[in-house]
């Protein structure tokens, strides 16, 4: 099976220390007012009354799902899903920092980077995972909330933990996207994914424009064929000129000319 | 093939040269046509997403294949448009002499005399000259039609058809070519540049659609070889002008 690169997150586990969030900035130079990753929470639970209120935590980043609706809404295969790892990366040099794929995530995992001008996203840490280790707000969270792993391979923590454990992923309703973060048990908040929707240009493009093209194109190669076949096959003198050559069809007058 | 051997021949001896097209505006043409060709295959190969791509993946792989990887094929693209905008607006610039008139040419059009000859030039070119009679047989002289073919000038009606939204769509293809490239580098809102990806590919469609009938009439058409082979030396023979551009004719005639 491929490779799917993947986190099983015990949210249940997260305190809410922003760990992951920092290390991850640093990690990857995220500018000021961005993240490339977060901590959610719904707020704080009194059901249980003042004295036992309590919250519940939820770390994520990028999903790196196995519908990409940000892969679809990219127009030049800049944003893709690598075929390697199954993580959904950027080509920074394809990127014309159109920010199509932007409003196309539900879990606001991609920002145009201020200075860049590309659209910038969590990796997975790809050049850490390059050099054997692991992506840095896995490494640095103290409660280990954070598992991270090839859910394809039998062998490894993740598949385990899937195989052993009850999970769940956050989805919207109208764009379930396969998200690639499964949460053990249950977590909070789950309403937060908004649609994924493409902006209306690249909607439009596919919808009606690229089939405008082709019927302008089409009539006027159509045009074309029915000129050609006239001229190929259709006798047809221009009256009034009868000497001159140079329109229409084959007026007998230049054949004999032409055995001079 | 037998008549336009004997167009050579008849040029060649019976009648004389007309200048047509200046050394200059030659090269600007066929600078265009290659910019333009390689402009499209590149362009299209940019176009990864499935849905929007007009011509299949297969297209995309190739050009991909041919230049190393989208990156490289969508530096090549910026490239060549960037010199393709730039030569055209120093010829405009250092040539206004030319182009102004040019531009005056065939942004001109007399409604009545061109609407006649699309109308019948149209019906010549599919149906043959049969049909025109036909046709002035059912409407018996109605909307002041009648079966000739109107006299044209230095550019007929058909082909400013084709330079109108040509030079048009060209400036729209540099500008939003241009937010695309600069969007990367400068632009802080991206709704104008999703906005000229869409642009860009509407009018690069609709003047491709145009260039097949240019292509058609230049290289196929019966009795054309003479504007072709002028796109070469600048020159077309008198009875060519004569026929196909009689009021340009008269008027160099006149000017004589």
């Amino acid at each position: 099976m491929k490779t799917q690169l993947a986190m099983v997150v015990d949210s249940t586990l997260c305190i809410d220390c922003k760990g992951c969030m920092a290390a991850c900035k640093v990690e990857n130079k995220v500018p000021d007012g961005h993240w490339r990753n977060w901590i959610k929470t719904d707020g704080v639970d009194f059901s249980m009354g003042e004295t036992f209120s309590r919250m519940h935590f939820q770390p994520g980043n990028c999903m790196h799902c196995d519908v990409p609706t940000c892969v679809h809404a990219c127009p030049t295969g800049a944003t893709y899903k690598d075929e390697k790892d199954g993580v959904v990366k950027v080509d920074d040099r394809l990127c014309i920092g159109c920010g199509s794929c932007i409003p196309a995530c539900p879990y606001g995992a991609r920002y145009r980077h201020p200075e860049k001008k590309i659209v910038d996203k969590c990796d997975f840490c790809d050049h850490r995972r390059a050099r054997g280790d692991l992506p840095a707000c896995v490494i640095t969270c103290p409660t280990k909330a954070r598992a991270f792993g090839d859910i394809n391979d039998p062998d490894s923590d993740v598949a385990r933990m899937l195989k052993d454990n009850k999970t769940v992923r956050v989805v919207n309703r109208e764009s379930d996207t396969r998200p690639n973060i499964y949460y053990m048990g249950a977590t909070a908040p789950l309403n937060w994914p908004v649609k994924a929707q493409a902006p209306t240009p690249i909607r439009w493009w596919g919808d009606w424009a690229k089939q405008l093209v082709w019927a302008v194109v089409g009539i006027n190669a159509l045009g074309v064929l029915a000129m050609l076949g006239k001229q190929l096959f259709v006798n047809d003198p221009e009256p009034g000129h009868e000497s001159d050559s140079t329109d229409g069809g084959k007026p007998v007058e230049t054949e004999e000319t032409d055995h001079e | 093939m037998s008549d336009e051997q004997s167009i050579q021949k008849d040029d060649a001896v019976e009648t004389e040269q007309m200048e047509r097209h200046t050394k200059l505006s030659i090269f600007m043409h066929w600078f265009n046509a290659a910019c333009w060709l390689f402009l499209l295959a590149t362009g299209i190969g940019l176009i990864r997403n499935a849905d929007l791509q007009p011509v299949g993946g297969w297209w995309t792989d190739m050009m991909r294949g041919i230049f190393g990887g989208g990156a490289n094929l969508l530096l090549v693209h910026e490239i060549v448009g960037v010199l393709w905008a730039v030569v055209f607006l120093v010829y405009v610039i250092a040539k206004a002499k030319e182009v102004v008139p040019f531009l005056k040419e065939i942004f001109t059009i007399d409604p009545k005399r061109d609407v006649l000859w699309l109308v019948n030039k149209g019906i010549q070119m599919t149906l043959g000259y049969k049909a025109l009679y036909k046709l002035d047989g059912i409407l018996k002289g109605r909307f002041g039609y009648k079966p000739e073919i109107p006299d044209q000038g230095f550019y007929n009606v058909g082909q400013k058809m084709f330079a109108i939204p040509s030079i048009l769509g060209g400036v729209v293809i540099v500008v939003t070519g241009v937010i695309m490239t600069a969007s990367n580098v400068m632009l802080e809102n991206t709704a104008p540049v999703q906005w000229a990806i869409l642009i860009h590919f509407l009018t690069v469609g609709f003047v491709f659609a145009g260039l097949l009938i240019h292509v058609y009439m230049a290289s196929i058409a019966a009795g054309e070889r003479p504007a072709f082979i002028s796109m070469f030396t600048g020159k077309v023979p008198e009875d060519y002008a004569m026929h196909h551009h009689k009021l340009w004719y008269d008027e160099v005639r006149e000017g004589r």
